[in-house]
């Protein structure tokens, strides 16, 4: 019996009429087939067909959107497992904590894997601000996309707090309680907002309870409507934008 | 079944060797075409393997972090044992450091409000796009006053409050403003300070006394919001 | 173009290989944790161990899996222990090597091991399936296991503050706490009554002298070694002013005229009061050159601690100068009285005390303010003037839940040297209280290791929740109330409390407690007894003090003995209306003998010393409990030495009968002569 080679099985898979089906393109031996499939595909066509080569250097950007970006997809594949372990109840919350350790599959690595992905992801963040900045990336026409960049920013630290209240151990409720008072000192509303945050007077079940909603539901989908919108803004204002000086030299002017 | 005919892909996007589009222009108008000299290169494959490169040491870095270090649970949340110091997550020790000398009015909504509306006017203010070097083509010496004046202002604030932790960041970039004068001609440091714009120099400033403050809140500061040194925890546990 | 898409190609294959084998390490470690291993390692020595082909077969294929017991009384707990532990409950696993081992019979295992799980007893993290953590040895851990030295703490859990039979040490440090008089400065759940026996100090100037009261407060145990008062470790500058202070306090002028009129007697006869001294028994409690019980003051010096005026006051009527003491009132007469302080001043006297150490003292009205202060500074109020302790807050902290404290949040100041737990926290706090830092106010109480061991064992068993109701032990209908009227005050002045047990109260020195005294001894032969009591137990030291209780009240108490203290299970005729004589009592003696009963009792000229004698059974005891007592000893008392023979109810009655049938040789009538 003839074993098939790799190279024919494949061309084989390619040539079934359910993946023609499926994938459109040819094989990506053609500039026009990447262009394909960069565009025919929904999570790639935020991509332009076409980036500067100089966009793709590391001192252009040092990746840190990027690795924001990965956070964020890490955050939300560990995060989504570790919901079917929890229960954001008194004192539940606290031995679902434990039980992750001790029963749960993987439970300390997701749980792990989740918080030093939140640190990274606020790190990442406040760092690509900076880079942004330095490289005067606010600039026209991208000042809209850095005020997005700031509420996305904000955005993380909110998401982060309030994952910081959900283990439920001494370390979550103090940081909660001593930043909450924090906000009881705005004028007029503070109390109010406080209250409103923690559904009470003190950091309690209530408390526990809209942290998590606001961590699991409302704040990421906020998060991603905001992210959706600064990354689409990047590739409308012309892709990413590295360090100012290198513009001058990179174009001149000819007359037709 | 048959491949698609290939196309004959333009690899070019010289708008003068291969003009694409037609724009109708106002004859009173000098029309000038601006070529690019800069490469381009398909998304696919160079941009999306990088950025699955990425990924991946990224998720590496993570995985092995969650491997070796494991995420801190202290005993069940109880508001009767208040642990001393009670801190906040490390992103805010910064204020939490701060509330420690100004009254939390001014630590806890008025700072962070300040802050969150700087960064999102940043783009919006004329200095910010239209500034140059600080110390290019400008009265040097109405400079310096502005400087001195607006400096030792912010130092003596946080100095009035004992807030040393931001009132020596303050002096010490304050005296990095003034050092940058004229030093386009001096050393590497000094000729990429020079090229500092007024803007950038605030941001470097803001960045370094939240740096000072977060790092001092999360290693320095023991029972009662006192000063230790970080290896003080471990001869305790 | 093509080196760096063929550069890029090489990293992606790298990156690519690591991603996958990065994430592929924590589902490898979850695949060989610790406890797999376990059970792999007790699989392979159960099957060693087994005794048949079909059971080394069930040990093989018990399957790799978390065990765990439900605890659905203790708020919905589980404990995994046995995941490790999986040969606990096994017989086949005795002497095994831990983590295999069967767990030790105790009254709660194996019998109510689904109902208490682990760490009811031990403590310890239930949930975990880590060592370190179910240990709690791993840094601030919220439940260490208690440790073995002070495993009985466990039992205290439910067994709350009461003696428990099997956890000798627990009660024992329970017995300490009381004594030493904790509960005076520390509040503790169902100690809320607690009075200490301190004096009150209202007479301290017709007392004693300034001297005295000096050497007194520098250690108080260098002049009494029996005295529960701890060492203030005052300074020079604080005994003077609290001395100061002590002499300022206005004298109940009762107790003043009292003694003042005893000091104006004659002085009795020192022989006389040394005879006196030795039949009253007073070493049942007291000491002298520390031959005695200990319970009380040590008596050699006694003379030179108070004035001859107030000892004649104090032992003709003691309740008087100190309410809560344990002494009785005896009826002594003028004279007696007399004697035996005469005898105290010839024999019972420091020879080599300062010249008037019982001088009074001059006051001096600043020191004396400030050692007001210093009083209530350093807490003396709460044993001493319990009325000015009645501030709801108790003088020291609260000891409830102790026993569930994190070491973290301990504070060890300056005691470096101690690990960070939460027993060697407590121990060195009893220890050397004053040793954690400056401006602590625990006085040192000079506990032995022994009994900081006990002591530490019980306060480990204050925990933070109290358990499920159902799991509060059952007492045994001891709760047996003490009467009012002028039987309750007949139990007050002769203090039958101090040494009897009576339900739960009482002291421990007598071995016989009252709770059922009624059912037990015939009324005839008590009322003798409390005229003129005599040692039963040819054992002990501690003998029933004499008295001298006249005949009236001896038969009120006699009375009230035998109708309120009975227990409806003992019956008041074993033989069923039928006369003892009817049961085969010669078959009941050869029991007698073949049970070796003559290893310890007396019978006639020949038997053991140390259970009672019983040539006097029927003049003394019931036949209907001698009957129950034959079938379970250890009912009465779990720490009775009698074995428990298992005797039927026909041979518990024969020997029944043939004790009923033995009479004291002064008392004989019609016995048959045997014995």
């Amino acid at each position: 019996m003839n074993i098939p080679s790799l190279d024919s099985l494949g061309r084989w898979f390619r040539g079934t009429s359910v993946y023609r089906s499926i994938v459109r393109h040819g094989v990506a031996e053609t500039s026009r087939n990447r262009s394909l499939i960069v565009f025919e595909n929904l999570f790639l066509h935020v991509h332009p067909v076409k980036v500067r080569e100089k966009a793709l250097r590391f001192k252009h950007t040092y990746w840190l959107g990027g690795i924001t970006m990965v956070c964020v997809i890490v955050l939300v594949a560990s995060g989504v497992p570790l919901m079917f372990y929890y229960h954001p109840s008194v004192p539940q919350a606290y031995q679902d904590m434990k039980e992750l350790k001790y029963v749960v599959d993987n439970g300390v690595f997701l749980r792990n894997l989740h918080r030093w992905g939140a640190h990274l992801m606020v790190f990442g963040a406040f760092l690509h601000m900076l880079r942004v900045f330095y490289h005067g990336a606010y600039q026209p026409p991208r000042q809209f996309n850095w005020v997005v960049g700031v509420v996305l920013l904000v955005l993380t630290l909110f998401l982060s707090y309030t994952g910081y209240l959900l283990p439920w151990d001494q370390l979550a409720f103090w940081g909660v309680s001593v930043g909450t008072n924090m906000a009881r000192e705005a004028p007029v509303i503070g109390d109010k907002l406080r209250f409103f945050l923690l559904g009470g007077n003190a950091v309690s079940e209530n408390a526990l309870l809209r942290f998590y909603v606001l961590h699991c539901v409302l704040l990421p989908v906020v998060l991603f409507l905001f992210l959706g919108v600064h990354i689409w803004r990047i590739r409308k204002d012309g892709g990413v934008k590295g360090p100012s000086e290198e513009a001058p030299d990179a174009f001149h002017e000819e007359e037709p | 079944m048959s491949a698609l005919p290939p196309l004959t892909a333009v690899e070019s996007n010289d708008p003068v060797e291969t003009p694409r589009r037609v724009a109708l222009l106002r004859p009173d108008l000098r029309p000038s075409v601006r070529r690019s000299s800069e490469k381009f290169v398909m998304a696919y494959p160079h941009l999306i393997i990088r950025e699955v490169i990425l990924f991946q040491i990224v998720v590496i870095f993570l995985a092995i972090l969650a491997l070796v270090f494991n995420a801190p649970l202290e005993g069940i949340a109880n508001p009767v044992e208040t642990p001393n110091p009670a801190k906040a997550p490390w992103y805010f020790l910064g204020l939490q450091e701060l509330l420690h000398y100004y009254p939390p009015i001014v630590a806890g909504v008025l700072i962070p409000g300040l802050v969150v509306v700087a960064l999102a006017v940043i783009p919006y203010a004329r200095i910010n796009l239209s500034a140059g070097p600080l110390w290019e083509g400008k009265d040097e010496k109405r400079t310096t006053q502005i400087l001195a004046v607006a400096a030792s202002a912010l130092v003596l604030f946080f100095a009035g409050f004992q807030c040393w932790a931001a009132a020596v960041p303050t002096a010490a970039v304050a005296g990095a403003m003034y050092l940058a004068r004229g030093g386009s001609t001096g050393g590497t440091w000094r000729q990429a300070m020079a090229r500092l714009s007024l803007p950038q120099w605030i941001m470097t400033w803001f960045v370094i006394l939240a740096a000072a403050l977060t790092i001092i809140g999360t290693f320095f500061r023991g029972p009662g919001w006192s000063f230790i040194w970080p290896w003080t925890h471990m001869v305790q546990s | 173009m093509k080196t760096d898409s063929f550069r890029l190609r090489r990293v992606f294959a790298i990156t690519s290989v690591a991603f996958l084998f990065t994430l592929a390490i924590s589902p490898a470690k979850n695949y060989f944790r610790e406890y797999r291993s376990i059970q792999e390692q007790f699989r392979k020595l159960g099957a060693s161990r087994a005794h048949s082909l079909k059971d080394a077969k069930t040990y093989q294929n018990r399957p790799v899996a978390i065990s765990q017991i439900w605890l659905r009384d203790f708020g919905n707990r589980v404990d995994r222990c046995t995941t490790c532990h999986q040969g606990v409950a096994d017989p086949a696993m005795a002497n095994a090597p831990e983590p295999h081992r069967l767990h030790p019979w105790t009254a709660h295992t194996p019998g109510d091991s689904d109902r208490m799980g682990c760490t009811s007893c031990h403590s310890g993290e239930g949930l975990a399936t880590v060592r370190g953590d179910a240990h709690g040895t791993t840094a601030d851990s919220s439940s260490p296991l208690t440790p073995l030295a002070n495993i009985e703490a466990g039992c205290g859990r439910c067994h709350t503050s009461e003696a428990v039979p099997q956890a000798a040490l627990l009660s024992r440090g329970r017995a300490l706490i009381t004594k030493a008089g904790c509960y005076a400065c520390h509040s503790v759940r169902g100690h809320e009554q607690f009075r200490s026996e301190a004096p009150p100090l209202n007479s301290v100037a017709v007392k004693t002298g300034g001297e005295w009261v000096r050497q007194w407060l520098k250690n108080p145990r260098a002049m009494d070694p029996n005295s529960s008062m701890p060492n203030f470790q005052l300074d020079t500058q604080q005994i003077e002013e609290l001395t100061h202070y002590l002499f300022s306090r206005p004298v109940n002028p009762e107790l003043a005229a009292k003694v003042a009129a005893a000091s104006q007697e004659a002085p009795g006869d020192a022989v006389s009061g040394k005879k006196i001294f030795s039949e009253s028994r007073c070493i049942t409690c007291h000491t002298v050159e520390g031959k005695g019980n200990g319970s009380a003051p040590e008596l050699s010096k006694v003379a030179s601690m108070a004035s001859r005026g107030w000892l004649l006051a104090f032992i003709r009527d003691p309740h008087a100068f100190s309410p809560e003491t344990r002494m009785p009132r005896y009826h002594f007469s003028d004279s007696e009285s007399r004697d035996l302080v005469a005898y105290f001043e010839t024999e019972l006297k420091d020879f080599d005390a300062p010249e008037g150490i019982l001088d009074p003292l001059h006051v001096n009205q600043t020191l004396a303010e400030k050692g007001a202060k210093a009083f209530r500074g350093l807490g003396c109020f709460a044993c001493h003037d319990p009325a000015q302790g009645t501030i709801k807050e108790k003088f020291g902290p609260d000891l409830n839940g102790l026993g569930d404290k994190r070491a973290a949040s301990l504070d060890f100041g300056r005691r470096t040297d101690l690990a960070r737990t939460l027993p060697a926290w407590t121990a060195a706090k009893l220890m050397d209280p004053r040793s954690f830092s400056a401006g602590l106010k625990m006085p040192n109480y000079g506990f032995k290791n022994e009994d900081v061991q006990a002591i530490v064992t019980a306060l480990l068993s204050l925990g933070s929740k109290p358990v499920p109701e159902a799991y509060h032990p059952v007492s045994h209908g001891t709760s047996a109330p003490i009467p009012g009227g002028a039987i309750g005050q007949l139990v007050q002045q002769y203090r039958c409390l101090s040494c009897h047990q009576i339900g739960t109260q009482g002291g421990d020195i007598s071995t016989a407690p009252l709770t059922f005294e009624g059912s037990k001894v015939k009324r005839d032969w008590l009322v003798n007894y409390l005229m003129l009591s005599f040692t039963i137990r040819p054992i002990l030291e501690e003998r029933m003090p004499i008295f001298r209780i006249p005949k009236d009240e001896a038969e009120k108490l006699a009375d009230a003995i035998e109708s309120f203290y009975v227990n409806p299970a003992i019956p008041e005729d074993p033989f069923a209306g039928r006369p003892a004589s009817d049961q085969n009592a010669s078959e009941g003696q050869r029991l007698y003998v073949a049970n070796g009963c003559r290893a310890c009792h007396i019978i006639g000229p020949s038997g053991g010393y140390y259970g009672p004698p019983l040539t006097d059974t029927s003049t003394r005891l019931k036949p209907g409990w001698v009957f129950k007592w034959l079938k379970d000893p250890q009912a009465w008392r779990a720490d009775v030495r009698c074995p428990n023979y298992g005797l039927t109810d026909t041979d518990a009655l024969r020997i029944t009968a043939y004790l009923e049938t033995l009479r004291a040789p002064g008392a004989q009538k019609s016995s048959g002569g045997k014995g």
